[in-house]
């Protein structure tokens, strides 16, 4: 048998060829990345920023729990107690977990007028966000399970009312959590759009103390996997 | 004209055919990339090392929870191997596993939900794509309805938990998430009911999942495990108020 194929043929199939293979690895390039290969250059840097920080977060956590963990070695192989160690370890989380009361610097935003808890939420959001530590609403404690809710003149926070005016107080960095709260465009900006009726007002505090959240927080459904 | 015509009855077929042939393969490959909708609107160079950094750093970030998770665990052995571990010592112990599991750090396991929500089918522009807000919603009804503990895609929901939109994608707890999002939740063995009756939670199906084309599954199961938060509890600018209690 013989091939007939002219030059012409040959180059139709080496192009064919070459696209396929191009297609392939672009497939296989964009499967490898699920999500981030859809994202523009802008959200691209604003991940990559985001990330970093929560890393370099997560980087002083790691300093400070080796630490820990060196000096209750340290304490073990010289036969001694640890009591300092454990109250520190045991008064951070509880703090940290809304358990017990907390004092610092942060910020107080008065709201006054008709909003949904949604709003109060997407704020609430963005405290988290700017790195507040503790957050109140109308001197509630909002914890994990503390949800503000219900549609406007009808607020609740953890089965307590809530009026048409009331406060939410936050420590953190005023700067931070004042900058990111009242940003061109921020959040905001973006709730008294969606809530025009409402007034937002954001201070910085030298000083406040937050209380303890009264729910128990402890699990009677789930068990721990220790 | 007659020379151009002439030209061109003098082009072999197979040109003709290969000229013919890209010119469609062109056209599908436009019409692919206009298809394709808001998830996919850059196809830049400059893209390729962001990814590479962003897939970097996000490694790290898996090392780092790894990490801190394993450190946790080793201390709270080592706090068990106390030497003198008097009563008073033993009460410490136990207050610090249970402020631990309170808090989250502790992984935990029980009778709960699994739901699945994914964008909606192509075509159906920025409405039928999954934001944080709709992840926020979930996890909100979820808390009103009594669940006890919740996970979004394998991180826990802490007290100092943000959901927030990156591109057509979620940050949570620092962490990148893409869709499909699993929220999981352990709660009361009612707690599937109790959500179902809440006004807000079908407002939110029958408001913005199905007009948008949204997909919402869910999954009642016999165990679900969450895992522990591996963010940081550091306080910088809190300081705990000293106890007035006995």
């Amino acid at each position: 048998m013989k091939l007939k194929l002219g030059t012409n043929r040959l180059t139709v199939t080496a192009v064919a060829g070459l696209l396929g293979i191009l297609v392939v690895g672009q497939l296989r390039g964009q499967a490898g990345v699920p999500g981030l290969s859809n994202l523009t250059v802008t959200e691209l840097t604003q991940l990559i920023a985001n990330v970093t920080a929560g890393n370099d977060q997560l980087r002083d956590e790691v300093v400070d729990l080796t630490r820990q963990e060196a000096k209750l070695t340290e304490a073990r192989d010289r036969g001694e107690t640890t009591v300092g160690e454990l109250a520190a370890d045991l008064a951070r989380i509880r703090a940290w977990a809304g358990l017990t009361a907390v004092s610092g610097q942060g910020i107080a935003i008065t709201v006054n007028g008709a909003i949904a808890g949604a709003g109060i939420e997407e704020i609430l959001n963005e405290l988290r966000n700017a790195g507040a530590e503790a957050i109140a609403v109308d001197g509630i404690r909002v914890v994990a399970g503390v949800v503000v809710a219900g549609e406007p003149g009808g607020l609740s926070v953890a089965n307590s009312a809530l009026g048409d005016a009331f406060e939410i107080r936050a420590i953190g960095s005023p700067q931070i959590l004042t900058g990111t709260l009242t940003r061109t465009g921020g959040v905001i900006a973006q709730v008294t759009a969606t809530y025009p009726d409402v007034r937002l007002s954001v201070t910085p505090v030298d000083a406040m103390t937050l209380a303890a959240t009264d729910l128990d927080l402890g699990p009677t459904n789930a068990s721990p996997r220790l | 004209m007659n020379t151009f015509v002439g030209r061109l009855r003098g082009l072999p077929s197979v040109q003709v055919t290969l000229a013919g042939a890209l010119l469609v393969l062109g056209f599908l490959i436009a019409a692919q990339i206009a298809a394709e909708g808001p998830r996919n609107r850059y196809s830049t160079e400059e893209r390729s090392p962001l990814i590479e950094t962003a897939l970097g750093l996000q490694a790290q970030q898996e090392a780092l929870k790894s990490e801190i998770v394993g450190l946790r665990t080793r201390i709270g052995d080592l706090e068990a191997q106390d030497p003198g571990a008097a009563d008073s010592l033993r009460r410490l112990y136990r207050d610090l596993e249970d402020a631990r599991v309170r808090a989250g750090l502790i992984a935990v396991t029980g009778r709960g939900l699994a739901f699945r929500l994914e964008d909606g089918t192509q075509g159906g522009g920025l409405d039928a794509l999954v934001t944080a807000r709709d992840v926020r919603t979930l996890v909100e009804e979820l808390w009103l309805a009594g669940a006890e503990g919740i996970a979004v895609n394998g991180e826990r929901m802490v007290g100092t938990s943000a959901i927030l939109d990156i591109g057509g994608s979620i940050l949570a707890n620092s962490a990148y998430l893409s869709p499909p999002y699993t929220v999981t939740a352990i709660g009361p063995s009612d707690l599937y009911d109790r959500l179902r009756a809440s006004v807000a939670f079908v407002a939110f199906v029958q408001g913005r999942i199905e007009p948008s084309g949204l997909h919402l599954s869910v999954a009642e199961l016999d165990s679900v495990d969450l895992p522990a938060f591996a963010g940081t509890v550091n306080l910088r600018y809190a300081t705990p108020v000293a106890s007035t209690a006995p």
